[in-house]
């Protein structure tokens, strides 16, 4: 279905190869999961498909790509519109019209389709998804697992052959991740779709993959059967660690799989004496917090105390009130009863330095911080507003990323290395507190595992607190001491982190599914608890 | 009510709009602007424009205020049943014929509200319409020519929303790094970048559609005109000819 023969491409500003000399077939019917580091060239491998790489972004291509036999080099890119569906990274980006069902109609107006076939196409699709109940919605007041729907459907709408997705849970929840999934996975299984994903957190996909594309980075790149890749790559999904921690024969892809592998080891395994920290002083401290936007009751009397030296994680689904209930601890939003307050100062009177030094925050797009035209003239800035000696704030991300360019801009970080330098402006004014609103979105596996050291050495060594918002389970097993849970902007749970992530099946990650129910949430667990 | 087509309304009130203007009578405006209270309160959907008769109704009210006030206040004195006495005040002598303050009778007061009624009903009458009426099925029964313009208008107007957002959002993180006073040049070149990155991947996101690939553009349900929509337009040209038939 999808033909790359002698593929290479370069970009006009780069002097980096993307890709060189990549030839692989991609047959009908099959789901191929794209893996790769941060800016090794995944988005890239996956515009091509549809010719947006060069035709919309420039560069150099060299060979021949074809999708079903028609090659991308020769036609314009909405010329594939009916052969190729793509879905971006933020689906809400790519939305053109504000109604779910004009939404679905869009591509097929178009192309001129009759409006009776438009109808029945748009009922097919809405009733596949599950969309029905919301045709007449506007989608900015969707959730975010319905958006990608709608942004999967808008594209399903044009009978594709080949359906292409940039990250499609990267800001989901992991139910509607699982939701979102379990439909590719329907399309694959019953209409013989071909779907081509790229993705950073491989827990979530591995079990659809039928082979996976790996891009080293260096212009090569691998394809092949997951269980050949994973045997050996460096990004892996937990699962895969544990095998090889483990020194288990085979690689098990499934939780299935890998729990027949380890029965022994369940049975045997010494249980982990649990670590009981002293509790510091109270650092952020809330009491019956509600927060109002309109008529809808965004937080509702939070009440809750966070200790210095505590990691605290922050979940529940997309819209139950997270977000709000970190920037109202910050001090942005106006509350409407209760107070809320850190290290004894009222949320609301942090102002300019002050609240610098007390709380220190990183917002889900870490880009927003960032106005400097370098990553050196950043770092000056933050040594100015913090008044410490010049070059400190550059020496603190030198320790983080060791690789980095100062004169690069900013805007041209990878994802990792600008929450690098947001972090390490934020933490070269020595904040009390250190609260992060979805940091791990888009990051890999090597970002994630440098971020759960800082944050550790920034707790544990400095005594200070962490809060971090998050989907990730797999971040909150490595990292979090503790577990408060939202819902409809309640607090329904607040405990530590073992007790919180195996209550729930859809939370769980995935170590402590294979190992249940033994209490183990990471391969450090599990090694310490087979440890003699 | 749903069903109904979407010009059906905008002719309805052109209509009333004629039969108010003709009569000039108050008490058909005060009528026709609570019949439109009613259509809308009982059949506007829930959605962002329906709010605009509510809105429309507020600017109605601002301006009967201010029309009366001026209206009782600047002018030609109105004899008659005499209510209070302002102080006249001293103009200079280029500008004789205006007088501000004087005698307030209740003809003159009266003819002020009468006035502003009118301007009140005609204001919430095109108010009304375009409540009951979505700006996106109007659009669909636009001509073509218009049509290729007015898609390039719900994008602009669906990309607003989002360029709203990105200065709260980028205002918010400069307040976070503790910049109070957060300059136009540090919110200004965040804002600049994200809004044409969004903006390039918007379109991107319709060149991957097929936009623009057809030069024809189908619709998506066409709209039809049925019996309900000829019986709300019909009984709105007879009250117009019974206002004109009477009043005249």
């Amino acid at each position: 279905m999808i033909n790359f023969s002698r593929v290479s491409l370069v970009y006009p500003t780069s002097t980096k190869t993307i890709l060189e000399d990549l030839s692989f077939e991609i047959a009908e019917g099959e789901m191929v999961l794209v893996i790769g580091s941060t800016g090794t060239g995944k988005s890239s491998l996956l515009r091509l498909i549809n010719g947006l790489v060069p035709h919309h972004t420039g560069g150099i291509l060299a060979g021949d790509i074809t999708v079903g036999g028609v090659s991308t080099q020769l036609v314009r890119p909405g010329e594939l519109a009916h052969l190729v569906g793509i879905v971006g990274q933020n689906p809400a980006q790519g939305f053109v019209t504000d109604i779910v069902e004009e939404e679905l109609a869009f591509g097929m107006e178009a192309l001129n389709i009759a409006p009776d076939v438009m109808r029945k196409r748009v009922e097919e699709i809405l009733d596949l998804l599950a969309l029905a109940h919301l045709r007449n919605r506007a989608i900015s007041t969707l959730s975010g697992g319905e958006q990608q729907r709608v942004a999967i459907g808008s594209a399903l709408v044009m009978n594709p052959k080949v359906l292409v997705l940039d990250e499609p849970t990267s800001a989901l929840d992991p139910i509607a991740a699982e939701e979102v999934l379990s439909i590719l996975h329907r399309l694959v299984h019953d209409l013989s779709l071909t779907v081509v994903i790229a993705e950073h957190r491989l827990e979530r996909v591995i079990g659809f993959a039928d082979r996976i594309i790996h891009i080293a980075g260096d212009g090569s790149a691998e394809i092949n059967l997951p269980e050949e890749i994973l045997k050996r790559s460096e990004i892996a999904p937990p699962i895969v660690h544990l095998a090889r921690a483990l020194g288990l024969s085979d690689v098990g892809l499934s939780v299935r799989e890998v729990r027949r592998m380890t029965e022994e080891i369940r049975a045997s395994g010494k249980d982990i004496p649990r670590e009981v920290g002293q509790l510091g002083e109270i650092a952020i401290r809330t009491n019956k917090l509600s927060l109002t936007y309109g008529e809808k009751k965004a937080l509702n009397e939070v009440s809750t105390q966070i200790h210095s030296g505590e990691i605290v994680a922050l979940m529940g689904r997309n819209g139950a009130g997270k977000s709000s209930l970190l920037t109202t601890l910050v001090g942005i939003n106006k509350l409407s009863s209760g107070s809320s307050e850190i290290n004894g100062i009222k949320s609301v009177d942090l102002k300019g330095q002050v609240r610098r030094e007390t709380v220190g925050f990183i917002p889900q797009e870490p880009s927003d911080l960032l106005y400097g035209q370098s990553v050196q003239g950043e770092c000056q800035q933050a040594d100015r507003d913090n008044q410490s000696a010049p070059g400190s704030t550059f020496a603190l991300l030198k320790r983080i990323v060791p690789s980095i360019n100062p004169e690069t801009h900013p805007r041209d970080l990878s994802e990792g290395q600008r929450l690098a330098l947001a972090l390490a402006i934020v933490i070269s004014a020595q904040p009390k507190v250190l609260i992060l609103d979805e940091p791990t979105r888009g990051l890999d596996y090597q970002s994630k595992a440098l971020l759960i050291s800082l944050l550790k050495n920034f707790a544990k060594e400095l005594n200070r607190s962490v809060l971090i918002a998050t989907h990730d389970v797999e971040l909150v097993a490595e990292l979090c001491d503790r577990v408060i849970f939202l819902a409809e902007g309640e607090v329904v749970a607040d405990g530590p982190t073992l007790d919180i992530l195996l209550s729930s099946p859809a939370f769980a990650p995935q170590v402590a599914k294979v190992m249940s129910p033994r209490p183990w949430l990471t391969v450090s667990d599990v090694m310490r608890a087979v440890a003699e | 009510m749903k069903s109904l087509h979407p010009l059906t309304w905008w002719i309805w009130s052109l209509l009333i709009v004629g039969a108010v203007v003709s009569a000039n009578s108050s008490w058909l405006a005060g009528i026709s602007i609570a019949g439109a209270t009613i259509l809308v309160w009982r059949f506007a959907a829930d959605a962002p424009w329906a709010r605009s008769f509510w809105f429309s109704l507020k600017i109605g009210a601002f301006i009967l205020i201010i029309r009366t006030l001026v209206g009782i206040l600047i002018g030609v004195p109105i004899p008659g049943t005499k209510l209070f006495e302002l102080p006249i005040l001293p103009l200079p002598s280029w500008l004789a014929g205006v007088r501000i303050g004087g005698v307030i009778t209740q003809e003159r007061l009266l003819s002020s509200i009468h006035e502003g009624l009118i301007i009140v009903a005609v204001i919430s009458l095109f108010g009304a319409a375009v409540s009951l009426t979505s700006p996106h099925k109007l659009l669909r029964v636009t001509p073509v020519v218009i049509y290729e313009f007015g898609v390039a208008t719900v994008i602009a107007t669906s990309a607003l929303p989002n360029l709203v957002q990105s200065i709260s959002r980028i205002r918010r993180a400069r307040l976070l790094r503790g910049d109070e006073n957060p300059s136009w040049r540090s919110i200004a070149l965040p804002l600049l970048e994200d809004s044409l990155s969004r903006s390039l991947e918007l379109a991107a996101a319709m060149d991957a559609r097929g936009y623009g690939v057809s030069r024809k553009r189908s619709r998506y349900r066409p709209i039809s005109w049925r019996g309900i929509d000829s019986v709300v337009v019909l009984a709105a040209f007879l009250i117009l000819s019974f206002t004109l038939a009477v009043f005249r």
